[in-house]
């Protein structure tokens, strides 16, 4: 599709034939980073509206800074009208097994705004961080939501590594890879899981959870730890991952992926399933690019952005890595993404354990810092698109900002949701795989 | 004439007289009216006791014999209204703060006419009485607060439908009279133009009681006007049932109907209930949504006396008598709920300054007992709670409709049982509609600060009529017993009530629809639930439970009870407004009320949204009414200056006087 | 399409995946290294050792407070190992500090409930990997409902409220609004190192010490998270239900 007349109005077109580059150029004056090319990281900060130009990594951007309760996560629209009302939903609810709150806009039945509202579970780590050693520093950011510690603790020590120029052994960077492509089976499992459940496909729901349970059992295997906890840290359990260890994991995946090949059939063929979550929750590309979505959320709107093919780091640039993606922009949409992206992590898996870095002791240059002692890391989360962004000075980390892909993603569900019925909002809201911890910080 | 016609004759002229008396103070004109509202009452129940009452007669002026006579029929409607006006006449004393006497001056017209023309023998004095009625009932609803142009166009269309209702009665009276030879009411032999009264008389009557298409009549100058409180009651209440009790007097007077006539009135019924209830469900109005509720109910009338009729036809001589009884008690539980409802609405009108129930929220919850329990046993009746009077009418008519297998030829069995689902789905909706009313307005907490009651005298006759709603329930199979006279008088034989006994239940404690069909027995519902009651109440006594735990309502976490975050009584309906969205023609209205900058993420547009719906029929009449008006404007501006009203009033009274001539003269 | 078939089909294929705990003891698969307390294998002196390796202060010269360990796997180069009973879950706090006063011979909080359980899960400032290892509870492989503990959508209906995350202040009040909506009898489980004393958040802004400072716990399960086998043993010892000794 191609820009609309309001998108393009007053912006400077440049003469490029690559229409994603073109597109985002489109929106050059106030809204996406597309364009932030991995050449030109020194820029993300300054380009990336979401992340305001800031001389010290701050944490300006919804999220991770302010404390207190109901804060708003994104721009939502005031609707008042003849007995419309606030429903509110949260934030203890079954539904969103996370400390959230949503406030809905409503004459009954019909969603005609949403608001999620954060900060019910701020534990403050972006600040309680600044002055730690980067060792112990990764214990907090690790938590800061455990489901994508992997990806989390990944940038952050990219971030850091950049910041110090510390030679990084190869084997670390590969290990980083081997957790965050599990961690990605495992949380796209999990956004498969909740949608099933919403439609009441039990067993499904129940071969899918177990699917799941079964990816952190290998993660308990191989980093003896179910979430990952500590394993990416220098010290880490992962560096006894020994050729017998690599080659039952690599076994053991093989197993899984064929169950997960043969379920994903039985979802497809499930009309109840597809029907429910079909134009469900549904937002087009200009909208998905106005915003800033990242992640399966940006990928289901027909848009090719996968920070390890635009911001490849070690193991990616030496690894096949295919990008899925779909045009509907609605649930299903992402739902079949992310069933894609487990294929793909699947063969990154089988190609990161076959091609183990031999030498213990090869190092690998970090990315050039961005500023004195300040780098930033970035890599793509289950979620989406990931940046840390870190100053250390004396070992310790002097400052620290950060942009979640829920904080990117939440102004795309609000969205997504006005117009729908009630019924839709688990749909909805699962597909887009949300983390309030993340998000609070 | 003997003792109680003297009473019968002095109830009718009292309830006339209360408007002079309104003119020395309007509380003396409401005492007229509740005193010979008692009087009319008490008539009532001695002409249904002892036979008919023959009260004053004169000569008319076109030489016919005239009188007031109570008959079983005429009795049993008088009964119905003057329970009705007790209540109203009472509850005026306390409501009527106005310093003009017009409200008093017109509500005792209004009682006065419809006692005339349910008490008068003569066809003449009828019309007169109802159009006398129209008249005054017109007068009363320009009384609403705050005059402004809605409530002069809404009274405008009242009075439109009023005359063209008194048109019709007159052609359906004319045609009587060529067909019997006199205007005194006698069951006039099978004719040609039977066709032509049947058809007149029911689209006349069908006006009055505001079933579709003529709905607007209904709930136009109750709701949009916001015509007084006490002038609802009694235009939805008696003015209806005035409708009612012409439609079965005309039908007592043409024997042997043709089946189309039942299944006409059965169809009409039907789509009345429907669609009364569904805009009774959608309606955030305290009048408006009893006033739709009204259409309901005088559906179901409707549906009642048509099975009568087809059955007759189709000699069933026992579901005929069953489904007279039905319309019959229909029309009695729905005068008595409406009435309290009506009173209600005013209640909170005086206790909280609003007629929105989406406004209203609850703030009105606990101000009055008396109001409370009233207005309770109103809407569990209207939405068909055993036993109250409302659950004994619905029940009956539905056993009725059940039955409608046994017609012939099949397309009346299909009609039955189209008629049956809409019947059902109408008491699904109203079932919605009672319990938004109740909800919103006495029950739920309150959605912003309690409002301060100050409505002192409101409450008492609310509760009266409550007692009157459990008491027409509960004591429903002995009230059958003594409807007979007014059943047998309409079907000019003797007939036996539809009570029985089954197992244990005394004989003549059960309603007991065909033989055998359905069986139910309303005293025994409240000594069941008592017997359950004590049994609850005895093991909580008896057990050693210690005190009950108070804890505010779980709301994930969230504190309950914020305004802005308490459903509304908009939200309460919005799934049948969707749901029904076809029907209701509902569409949503977004406005942009905030600018967009360029600048999203910074700034939220700000929307007003509307859920809208529509009423078909109400599209055509405004249509037809501004047709109306321009024609009106025309005539007056160019062909006539003066008053619009005065010069209808004028062309109606030639038109009158002429047509009667030429039908006497026939 | 012959759906039913083959989810069946699937399903059957899969064959039974539920674990046996707790008639007989977790395996290593269902509780990896960090499901296991550390405790020091080289006598008491490593103690002294480790003392500094800990980034949270568990280890003190005399005893390793296991309520506020976060496995973090930094003792285990100074003597310690994740070598402690899989069912570490203890019925008081000081407990955790001493274990020799485990398992007293007083009745469990809630005995009258031990063969049906409602646990509603509620969030005060999570992580998320303890909500989802509770969750997991419901998978296939630990199916809490054969022990007969099912998930509650309200407080309302539960007799249990299981705890996970430091409490932040903005839930302070939506927990104690839980609290009261349990009917009686209820008991309140900690779930993880964060409501039992903080975690790894502990003295965070905003934060609260521990969850005990706001309502009567009965129950703490330490780990961070813990292992659905951990919750499992949690929930087990506040009804007291007969089980085989886990693993230790
Ligand atoms: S595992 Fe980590 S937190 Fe636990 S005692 Fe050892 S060093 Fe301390
Ligand atoms: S105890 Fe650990 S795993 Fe659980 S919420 Fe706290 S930090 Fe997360």
């Amino acid at each position: 599709m191609t820009p609309s007349a309001e998108e393009t109005a007053g912006a400077t077109v440049l003469p490029t034939r690559d229409a994603e580059r073109a597109l985002a150029y489109v929106a050059a004056d106030g809204a996406f980073a597309l364009y932030n090319d991995y050449r030109a990281k020194a820029s993300v900060l300054e380009r990336d509206p979401r992340i305001p130009p800031t001389e010290e990594p701050a944490l300006t951007w919804r999220g991770g800074a302010a404390a207190g309760a109901h804060r708003p996560l994104g721009p939502t629209p005031v609707v008042e009208g003849y007995g419309v009302f606030t429903f509110p939903y949260g934030p203890v609810s079954m539904g969103v097994p996370e400390a959230g709150k949503f406030a809905v806009r409503t004459y009954g039945e019909r969603v005609l705004s949403l608001e999620p509202l954060g900060g019910f579970k701020s534990r403050g780590i972006g600040t309680s961080v600044v002055g730690q050693p980067v060792e112990d520093a990764a214990l907090r950011i690790e938590r800061m939501a455990g489901n994508f510690s992997a990806s989390h603790v990944a940038a952050f020590l990219a971030a850091a590594d950049s910041a110090l120029g510390r030679e990084v052994p190869e084997v670390e960077l590969w290990t980083r890879g081997l957790a965050q492509e599990l961690q990605r089976v495992y949380n796209h499992l999990h956004v498969i899981a909740r949608v099933a459940e919403a439609a009441s496909q039990n067993v499904g729901l129940a071969q899918t959870h177990a699917l799941a349970e079964e990816i952190l059992r290998v993660q308990g295997a191989v980093f003896g730890h179910r979430w990952l906890f500590g394993a990416l840290l220098p010290n880490g359990p992962a560096r006894r991952l020994d050729a017998p260890d690599r080659s039952r994991t690599s076994r053991e995946l093989d197993r899984l992926s064929d169950e997960f090949e043969a379920l994903w059939e039985l979802f497809l063929e499930s009309r109840t399933f597809v029907d429910r979550i079909q134009a469900t929750g549904s937002i087009d590309r200009a909208e998905a690019i106005r915003w800033g979505a990242v992640g399966p959320t940006l990928r289901a709107c027909g848009v090719d952005w996968d920070d390890r093919l635009r911001v490849p780091a070690h193991p990616y640039t030496d690894l096949f890595v295919a990008l899925p993606r779909e045009t509907g922009g609605d649930a299903l949409a992402r739902v079949a993404v992310r069933a894609a992206e487990i294929r793909a992590s699947f063969l990154l898996l089988e190609q990161i354990l076959d091609r183990w870095p031999r030498s213990a002791t090869k190092t690998v240059a970090p990315a050039a810092p961005v500023g004195p002692g300040r780098g930033i890391g970035r890599v793509e989360a289950p979620s989406g698109d990931l940046v840390y962004d870190v100053r250390v000075a004396e070992d310790r980390v002097a400052a620290l900002g950060f942009r979640s892909p829920s904080q990117a993603n939440w102004p795309l569900f609000a969205h997504g949701m006005q117009g729908a019925v009630f019924t839709d909002f688990h749909f909805a809201f699962e597909s887009f795989g949300l983390v309030f911890a993340e998000t609070d910080g | 004439m003997d003792a109680a016609g003297i009473v019968l004759s002095a109830a009718v002229a009292g309830l006339f007289a209360g408007a002079p008396m309104s003119l020395l103070h309007r509380r003396a004109g409401y005492a007229t009216a509740t005193v010979a509202s008692g009087l009319l009452f008490a008539v009532a129940i001695v002409a249904l006791v002892a036979g008919p009452v023959q009260g004053l007669g004169w000569s008319g002026p076109l030489g016919d014999p005239e009188s007031l006579r109570l008959d079983g029929l005429s009795a049993f409607f008088a009964l119905a209204a003057s329970t009705v006006w007790i209540a109203t006449s009472f509850y005026s004393l306390a409501y009527d703060d106005r310093p003009s006497p017009l409200l008093a001056i017109c509500y005792s017209l209004t009682l006065g006419s419809i006692a005339l023309l349910v008490s008068s023998s003569s066809l003449v004095l009828f019309l007169v009485g109802w159009e006398t009625m129209t008249l005054a009932s017109y007068g009363m609803i320009l009384q609403a607060h705050g005059r402004s142009g809605r409530v002069f166009s809404a009274s405008f269309v009242f009075l439109a439908f009023g005359e063209a209702s008194t048109l019709l009665v007159f052609v359906a009276v004319a045609g009587l009279r060529v067909m019997t030879g006199t205007f005194a009411e006698v069951p006039a032999a099978a004719g040609s133009l039977a066709t032509v009264v049947f058809v007149a008389g029911l689209i006349g009557f069908g006006l009055k009681m505001g079933v579709a298409p003529f709905h607007m009549s209904e709930w136009l100058p109750i709701a949009h006007s916001s015509a007084p409180s006490n002038a609802s009651a009694v235009l939805s209440s008696t003015l209806t049932l005035a409708g009612a009790y012409g439609l079965f007097r005309l039908l007592s007077l043409l024997p042997s109907p043709p089946l189309w006539w039942g299944a006409v009135m059965l169809g009409i019924g039907a789509v009345s209930v429907l669609l009364g209830a569904l805009f009774a469900t959608v309606s955030e109005h305290t009048k408006g949504l009893p006033a739709y509720s009204t259409i309901e109910n005088n559906g179901l009338i409707l549906v009642a006396l048509g099975i009568a009729l087809i059955a007759r036809t189709d000699g069933l001589p026992g579901l005929y008598v069953f489904a007279l009884f039905a319309a019959f008690y229909q029309a009695l539980a729905h005068a008595v709920a409406k009435t309290a409802l009506f009173l209600s609405a005013g209640y909170l009108e005086h206790a909280a300054g609003t007629f929105d129930l989406n406004s209203l929220g609850g703030r009105t919850r606990g101000s009055d007992r008396t109001a409370y329990l009233g207005t309770l046993a109103a809407t569990l009746s209207l939405a068909a709670t055993p036993p109250l009077a409302g659950f004994v009418s619905e029940w009956m008519v539905l056993e009725a409709l059940f039955q409608s297998y046994r017609f012939h030829p099949e397309w009346v069995q299909f009609e039955g049982l189209l008629s049956g689902a809409a019947v059902a789905l109408a008491a699904g909706l109203i079932l919605v509609a009672m319990v938004k009313f109740m909800g919103f307005s006495l029950l739920w907490r309150p959605r912003a600060t309690a409002a301060d009651p100050r409505a002192p005298g409101l409450g008492a006759p609310i509760a009266a009529a409550g007692a009157a709603i459990v008491g027409v329930g509960v004591a429903a199979p002995w009230i059958l017993k003594f409807l007979t006279p007014t059943v047998a008088a309409f079907a000019g034989a003797p007939v036996v009530a539809p009570v029985g006994g089954l197992l244990s239940v005394p004989d003549g404690w059960s309603i007991v629809s065909g033989s055998p069909f359905g069986i139910i027995s309303p005293p025994v519902i409240p000594i069941a639930l008592a017997a359950g009651a004590l049994v609850a109440v005895g093991y909580y006594a008896l057990g050693r439970r210690r005190g009950a735990r108070r804890v505010a309502p779980w709301m994930a976490g969230s504190v309950p009870g914020l305004e802005r975050e308490t459903y509304t009584s908009f939200g309460y309906s919005t799934g049948i407004r969707i749901m029904m969205g076809s029907l209701l023609q509902t569409r949503e209205v977004r406005a942009q009320v905030g600018s967009v900058t360029r600048a999203e993420l910074a700034t939220p547009v700000s929307y007003n949204v509307d859920l809208e719906v529509l009423d078909v029929f109400k599209v055509f009449y405004d249509g037809l009414i501004r047709f109306g008006e321009g024609v009106a404007s025309v005539l007056k501006t160019g062909v006539m200056p003066g008053r619009l009203g005065r010069y209808l009033a004028y062309i109606l009274i030639v038109t009158l006087v002429v047509v009667i001539y030429v039908a006497s003269a026939a | 399409m012959s759906v039913v078939p083959s989810w069946v089909g699937q399903s059957i294929a899969r064959g039974i995946l539920t674990t046996r705990y707790p008639r007989e003891p977790a395996t290593d698969a269902e509780v990896p290294a960090t499901g296991r307390p550390p405790v020091p294998v080289g006598g008491p002196a490593t103690l002294a050792a480790a003392v500094r390796s800990c980034p949270v202060g568990a280890i003190s010269e005399a005893a390793i407070d296991q309520g506020i360990c976060i496995r973090c796997a930094r003792c285990r180069t100074h003597g310690l190992e994740f070598a402690g009973s899989v069912e570490s879950a203890t019925r008081s706090r000081g407990d955790l500090v001493e274990p020799s006063a485990r398992r007293d011979g007083t009745p469990p909080p809630l005995a009258s409930l031990k063969r049906s359980l409602h646990v509603f899960l509620i969030d005060v400032g999570s992580c998320n990997a303890c909500n989802l290892e509770v969750l997991a509870l419901a998978n296939p492989f630990y199916d809490s409902q054969r022990l007969g503990i099912f998930f509650t959508n309200s407080p309302r209906h539960a007799d249990v409220l299981l705890v996970v995350g430091v409490p932040t202040d903005a839930m302070v009040e939506p927990l104690r609004r839980a609290y009261e909506a349990l009917p009686e009898p209820k008991a309140v489980v900690a779930v993880g190192a964060c409501p039992i004393g903080g975690g790894v958040f502990a003295g965070g802004p905003g934060l609260k010490g521990s969850l005990a400072e706001l309502v009567p716990v009965d129950v703490f399960v330490p780990g961070c998270p813990p292992t659905p086998v951990n919750v499992l043993d949690g929930l087990l010892t506040l009804t007291g239900r007969d089980r085989r000794p886990g693993g230790t």
